[in-house]
């Protein structure tokens, strides 16, 4: 037992501390890795695209180049807010694309230590969902740990396959 | 290869597959012409072809290509010359030659090990080997004897040698047993001469390349240096046993009256045009033109933002002056950057020939598969078109090649009982019609029948029994593109690959193009594609519904209308318009995007008429913004495939809009 804890320190130690980027989501905090995280701006103006699914709340013009948006409140099936200053849009990659995540506020960048992140129940991940990292105790509140780039592959094969069920009903 | 870096060798290289390339291309389709005719032009055609790679290859060093290209060559010298006839067999070699060509271009270009020439040495052999390697022996005596031959080199080398300079004697002999003893010559004379000026040779270039050499090769190289980076050079060739090289002697005694500084400038001098003349083209990395290209959508944009400001400064008096400025220099930059986008739009076209050249063998190859008879007759191949698109019509060409031989074309008995002619024609023609380009696959074939294919159909489920009683002859040939509908029984070798024409039409709509098909019982089948010239940038008309602006491409819109309520009429409780004796079914835009076509709000004031599938349509907008050249930005996997949804554009302000196809809308 004792060994084992000082093998868990020494490699804490070696990996250090990691980074995330930490936002809110109605009551819960998130947290995303920061070398996912390319950019953060401010809500601008979003073009819904009609025939998308849902949870895309529609593009972005980012310094010329057209950027889809989600939303992750919908994409968690969470309620609807209406837009304030608050909320930012996080920018991923993935396979090259750029995406947005629109998120309620960005808190800060915190360290976390690795030791403190354990992985999520299987309850709490429900089944399918692969896009939880882990679960990061702090202080009193608990961090949620998502992989974006899953979030992303996952909602572009979810979009696909609306897409074509969409376009087998209009057939 | 000695004294060439390895990125001069992969430049060379570059340049030399790219050649290779065209020639393979240009010697396929010569194959398939010679096998319909016997053609001495054709003959000759490809016969330089295989010269000029073997003359390639030789310089880079690879020789089992020079081997091959060597012995199709004298192949090819037999037949011109009229010692032998051409045969069938003979055109099958040349097929397998020129397919282990390809295969070890492709080796070549993907490193990867070269394919075995021996199989197709084999097959050469059997037309080439009792006259060739006897007449390579008999050679053998005579050059030693030459004396023309020799009175001629001594004056040409005297000549030389009169301006001053010094010259040397490389002497390359080569293992007599070697088989190919010319084509050792050969690589021996080009690899030098890559490198080194080579004055005159023994035997002459003429020679070697008619075979006539024996197993020594003199060549006349002037300076010491120049000799010794020939003797190194030499060495380097297979079969090349011993190399010497020696100052030249002069046979014929004249005064050099020069000083020999003088003539060592004339040398120079001789030498400097030679190596400077590039040719007038550089190549250019797609990256770089696909940059370019955005980067003239980026200046198009804010050449219409400037314009806008200027519009701005001129309501007011007291700015007006500058906003005068401001247009006529709004006005400059728009010139220029339309030049410099169409300059842009130009380099990045292709002719069609790129995709066509391909065509007449695989045509060739799957009507003989097929038992069938076939002409395939190309028109317009020298159609240029965006590379881009160029790219998006290869497979769907190929699909509409194969089903035309496959299903168009009857066989030959078939052919003959229809009083037809036994040879089925299929032809490829393109050409430009206003800012698109028509490419039409037209055979004499059996034509479809409409009553089998709604047959078909209803046996596969894609329509009811109900559906196919109503449906027009010309609704029936529409089936075609439906998903899972194959009209053959059985899928055979050549189509049914699991790809149908649904997916030929979509992979056409995507780079905003159209296929139509027409078709008639015992005469035949076309099918016509409409394609844009470029990707990139488009006409569009832009349009506001709900505060929101959408751009419709002006290639599908026909005019746009006040649209007044009291002009609307209704069919069966559906909105239309009457316009020029025109009946234009009447949607709301918005509407048709979110499901509900058919209610139409008061805020629309507009009316755009378009032609959906060559139907007339007519979409309501609430106001017209006007008509914009825009760039087509990509909006990622995720909204790739909406249907009706092309992709995204940014206006001036700004916002992104969304690019509508209003053909697939509904």
């Amino acid at each position: 037992m004792a060994k084992s804890d000082t093998l868990r320190e020494e490699a804490a130690k070696k990996n250090d501390d990691r980074q995330i980027v930490a936002f809110s989501l109605g009551s819960e905090t998130y947290g995303v890795d920061i070398s996912q995280v390319r950019e953060i701006i401010p809500i601008q103006k979003i073009v819904p695209v009609p025939r998308a699914p849902e949870f895309v709340e529609g593009i972005i013009n980012l310094r010329g180049k057209v950027i889809p948006v989600l939303d992750l409140r919908k994409h968690f099936g969470f309620e609807k807010k209406e837009r304030d200053e608050e909320q930012k849009i996080v920018l991923a990659e993935s396979h090259g694309e750029s995406i947005g995540v629109i998120v309620d506020s960005v808190s800060s960048v915190l360290r976390i230590q690795e030791d403190s992140i354990e992985p999520p129940a299987s309850v709490i991940k429900g089944e399918g969902v692969d896009y939880i990292a882990g679960i990061c105790k702090m202080n009193s509140s608990l961090i949620v740990l998502l992989d974006l780039t899953r979030i992303i592959s996952d909602a572009e094969s979810r979009s696909l396959k609306e897409v074509d069920l969409a376009s087998a009903v209009m057939k | 290869m000695s004294g060439k870096d390895r990125t001069e060798f992969q430049e060379d290289l570059q340049v030399f597959l790219a050649e290779v390339d065209e020639i393979l291309a240009d010697t396929e389709e010569n194959l398939v012409e010679l096998e319909k005719a016997p053609d001495i032009g054709i003959i000759q055609e490809v016969f330089r072809a295989m010269h000029t790679i073997k003359g390639g290859a030789a310089t880079l060093g690879f020789q089992d290509a020079v081997e091959v290209t060597h012995t199709m060559e004298s192949i090819m010298e037999k037949v011109r010359s009229g010692e032998q006839e051409l045969t069938s067999d003979m055109v099958d070699v040349l097929f397998v030659v020129l397919d282990w060509l390809k295969a070890w271009k492709v080796s070549l270009e993907e490193e990867t090990e070269c394919p075995s020439r021996e199989e197709v040495m084999n097959l050469i052999k059997r037309f080439a080997s009792p006259t060739d390697a006897g007449r390579q022996r008999s050679h053998q005596e005579d050059v030693e004897v030459l004396p023309d031959a020799d009175r001629a080199l001594a004056e040409k080398l005297d000549g030389y040698l009169s301006d001053g300079a010094s010259l040397y004697e490389v002497k390359v002999d080569l293992n007599p047993e070697a088989d190919l003893l010319s084509v050792r010559c050969f690589q021996v004379y080009t690899l030098v001469s890559e490198l080194v000026d080579i004055i005159a040779s023994n035997p002459s270039i003429e020679d070697i390349e008619s075979d006539r050499v024996g197993n020594t090769v003199v060549l006349y190289v002037p300076g010491k240096d120049g000799a010794e980076l020939a003797r190194v050079t030499a060495q380097s060739v297979q079969d090349v046993t011993e190399v010497t090289v020696a100052p030249y002697r002069p046979k014929v005694k004249k005064p050099s009256e020069r000083t020999a500084n003088g003539a060592q400038e004339t040398v120079s001098a001789d030498k400097a045009p030679k190596r400077s003349s590039l040719g007038r083209t550089v190549r250019v990395d797609v990256d770089l033109l696909d940059f370019l290209m955005n980067m003239v959508g980026e200046l198009v944009i804010d050449r219409t933002r400037l314009t806008q400001l200027a519009s701005r400064l001129l309501v007011d008096k007291s700015t007006s002056v500058i906003g005068n400025e401001l247009a006529a220099l709004a006005s400059h930059l728009q010139r220029t950057s339309q030049e410099l986008q169409e300059g842009i739009m130009r380099a990045r076209l292709l002719p069609l020939k790129n995709i066509f050249t391909k065509f007449p063998r695989m045509t060739r190859d799957l009507a003989s598969r097929c038992g069938k008879q076939i002409d395939l007759r190309i028109q317009g191949e020298d159609t240029e078109l965006d590379r881009t698109v160029l790219e998006a019509i290869d497979d769907p060409l190929i699909h509409i090649l194969r089903n035309a031989v496959d299903h168009g074309i009857e066989n030959p008995e078939e052919r003959r009982a229809r009083g037809k002619p036994e040879y089925g024609t299929i032809t490829l023609s393109a050409w430009h019609e206003e800012n698109q380009v028509v490419i039409q696959v037209k055979d004499d074939g059996a034509g479809m029948e409409p009553e089998k294919l709604k047959r078909s159909a209803v046996n596969k489920g894609l329509i009811t029994p109900e559906d196919s009683a109503k449906m027009s002859d010309k609704d029936a040939l529409e089936l075609i593109f439906m998903p899972g509908f194959s009209t053959a029984e059985v899928a055979t070798q050549v189509s049914g690959r699991g790809v149908g024409m649904d997916v030929v039409r979509t992979n056409l709509e995507r780079i905003n193009g159209n296929i139509e098909v027409r078709s008639r019982v015992g005469l035949g089948t076309s099918f016509t594609l409409r394609l844009p010239l470029t990707l990139a940038i488009m006409r569009a008309l832009l349009v506001e519904c709900s505060e929101l602006t959408y751009a419709v491409p002006t290639s599908s819109v026909e005019e746009a209308i006040a649209l007044r309520r009291e002009e609307v009429k209704t069919i069966q409780g559906k909105p239309a318009l009457v316009v020029r004796g025109r009946i234009f079914p009447l949607v709301s835009l918005e509407g048709a995007l979110n499901g509900d076509s058919w209610t139409l709000k008061d805020s629309l004031q507009y009316a755009v008429l378009t032609r959906s599938n060559d139907e007339p349509l007519a979409f309501g907008v609430d106001d017209l913004v006007g008509e914009e050249e825009i760039v087509l930005k990509d909006m990622g996997r995720m909204l790739s495939r909406l249907k009706g949804i092309t992709g995204a554009t940014i206006l001036p302000d700004g916002d992104p809009a969304l690019i509508l196809d209003v053909n697939r809308l509904l």
